[in-house]
């Protein structure tokens, strides 16, 4: 089995671990965040914010972010982290104030995020090569996910901001859960539904970030919805949905990172099949109740 | 307990942004502590947007509001006000019990780490009593029937100890049975929780049934007393709209009675149910 030698080897463990360790970290931000996005129905939202992060990396490799030194790394999260945070703000915005609804506004965010991310990438390329650097990662990394973008920095920086954003959603719980089952009638009560909205669009957009690396703009989305649609099937308590969908995410994370690396391909897809089948064999076992 | 009463509107007057004619005209209304006020009006007559305007939903355009003395936003925010609206849209697959959801507004003053303490339990129960929901407290809110959810949301509106609930068209879609037994509970919910209430609603059954007196509302005020005083030509006046649809120009020459006339603030036997009850104004 590669993936055991890929983890003790002296040589190939400080490339393989980090990996291992975002691949959990995103697990749990995901687990402990898509049953929110499955009930509060913000799956398409979501799938906005991580496509609109790939206009983030453009921006991000345009001004000269992510040249692999652990600063310029950090420098690039933050860039990206910025885009995907203005990006769901611009989607609350902009939405039908009248009936909340976001459609046309995240087909507009994401359209106009992907143009600006697809043309600053190219120019990003293209200045690489002109001055002999390196060239950025390729589109297809920054899609679907690469494990070779993935460092001990990035690692600490997506615990430290993944921490923060699950501590801030932790310390408005209690408006997050009214809103969360009941907006309209949540105002009435007296919670801040629009800042709570904001709070919890920002803390998709970190959760999209961290994963991007791992799981890629187009498969980041997987994460934050996969895990809690199935826990929902296994049980209608809050307590324990929350701890299957953490459970369930991380048994597929790792399920689909060692996939990855036994057929020696990148984990997004195969930790998205694997959580796919989870969610399958959930809604077979919630049939036969 | 307070001198200010559970609301008080002055020469209210609401236009929605996008233009045309004033929703609500000159609205003055005054509902005393431990009353029952029952607005009357057609769809489209404003009762809604007085509600949302009482709420602090919405700013009036002219006028002002004033909920036991505080601006609606101050007494929404401290809990005074308890709300059951119109249209149920929760997420009733959300992975939570009855109690919970019933418990959500009261949990809002709490900080990140604490619980419901052992007082606001309590009263979750009494509640769960009242609307006799104790057997279905911990069965998931996905579970339960249409009648089931909106005692459940009557109970979440309860949970906070609001001084003043507020009910929103309550008796859509209910039959003449439903309608009774809702005027009853609700009778009970006032006299056991000693609260004051604003219900609004077209159907006259339910409002003459749950109320103490009446106001009829079709953007301007029309009538604001007892049931008794209410009569056919004033229902003609208020629900004119329909009644020419159907038969045809409505006199306007023996126009209802005007605001103010009639009205009877501080009937005796609120103001008694106020106090025996320990609810009301000056609570908080």
């Amino acid at each position: 089995m590669v993936t055991i030698r890929y983890l003790t080897e002296p040589g190939l463990a400080g490339f393989f671990w980090p990996v291992v360790l975002t691949a959990v970290l995103v697990a749990i931000l995901g687990g402990a965040l898509s049953w929110l996005v499955v009930v509060r129905r913000l799956s398409f939202i979501g799938q906005g914010i991580s496509h609109s992060a790939f206009g983030g990396v453009g921006l991000a490799l345009a001004v000269g972010a992510g040249a692999g030194t652990a600063a310029s790394n950090a420098a690039m999260m933050g860039v990206v982290l910025a885009f995907a945070i203005v990006s769901a703000l611009v989607i609350a915005a902009i939405a039908d104030r009248r009936t909340g609804n976001t459609d046309a506004a995240i087909g507009i965010v994401l359209s106009v995020a992907m143009a600006i991310g697809f043309l600053l990438h190219h120019h990003a390329q293209r200045g690489a090569a002109a001055r002999g650097l390196a060239p950025p990662p390729s589109i297809e990394q920054v899609l679907f996910g690469s494990i070779t973008t993935i460092g001990w920095s990035d690692l600490y920086l997506g615990t430290v901001l993944g921490a923060v954003a699950l501590g801030l959603l932790a310390w408005k719980r209690h408006a997050v859960v009214f809103w969360m089952f009941d907006e309209s009638a949540a105002e009435a009560f007296g919670v801040p539904t629009a800042p709570v909205r904001s709070l919890v669009l920002a803390v998709l957009a970190v959760v999209v970030v961290i994963t991007m690396k791992l799981a890629g703009v187009v498969l980041a989305t997987a994460v934050l919805v996969l895990p809690g649609a199935a826990a929902l099937r296994v049980s209608s308590r809050l307590g324990p949905v929350i701890v299957v969908s953490i459970g369930l995410g991380l048994v597929c994370s790792l399920a689909g990172l060692v996939a990855a690396f036994e057929l020696d391909v990148q984990p997004g897809p195969t930790m998205v099949l694997a959580m796919v089948g989870c969610y399958g064999a959930a809604r077979v076992w919630s049939g036969r109740r | 307990m307070s001198e200010h009463p559970a609301i008080l509107t002055e020469n209210l007057s609401y236009r929605y942004p996008d233009g045309g004619e004033d929703v609500l005209a000159n609205i003055t209304l005054r509902v005393e502590c431990g009353e029952k006020l029952g607005i009357l009006g057609p769809n489209g007559g404003g009762k809604s947007t007085l509600l949302k305007l009482v709420l602090g939903l919405l700013r009036p355009d002219r006028g002002r509001v004033l909920v036991f003395g505080l601006s609606p936003e101050r007494a929404r925010v401290e809990g005074l006000v308890g709300y059951l609206p119109q249209r149920i849209e929760a997420a009733l697959d959300a992975p939570l019990s009855v109690r919970q959801v019933i418990a959500l507004p009261a949990t809002l003053p709490l900080g990140p780490l604490a619980r419901l303490g052992a007082e606001a339990r309590a009263h979750i129960d009494r509640i769960l009593g009242l609307l006799e929901l104790e057997a279905l407290a911990d069965r998931p809110v996905a579970a339960l029937s249409g009648g089931q959810l909106q005692r459940v949301m009557i109970a979440r509106a309860l949970s906070r100890r609001p001084h003043l609930l507020i009910l929103d068209e309550p008796t859509v879609g209910i039959d003449v049975r439903g309608q009774q037994r809702f005027a009853e509970m609700l009778k009970r919910l006032h006299d056991e929780l000693g609260l004051t209430v604003l219900l609004v609603s077209h159907e006259l059954r339910t409002v003459v049934a749950g109320s103490d007196r009446i106001a009829c509302l079709a953007r301007t005020m029309h009538f604001h007393g007892s049931a008794s005083g209410l009569t056919p030509h004033i229902l003609g006046q208020v629900f004119r709209h329909d009644v020419e649809a159907m038969f045809g120009p409505v006199s306007g020459e023996t126009a209802a009675s005007p605001v103010g006339r009639g009205q009877e603030h501080g009937a005796g036997s609120a103001h008694d149910a106020c106090a025996e009850g320990g609810g009301c104004c000056g609570h908080h």
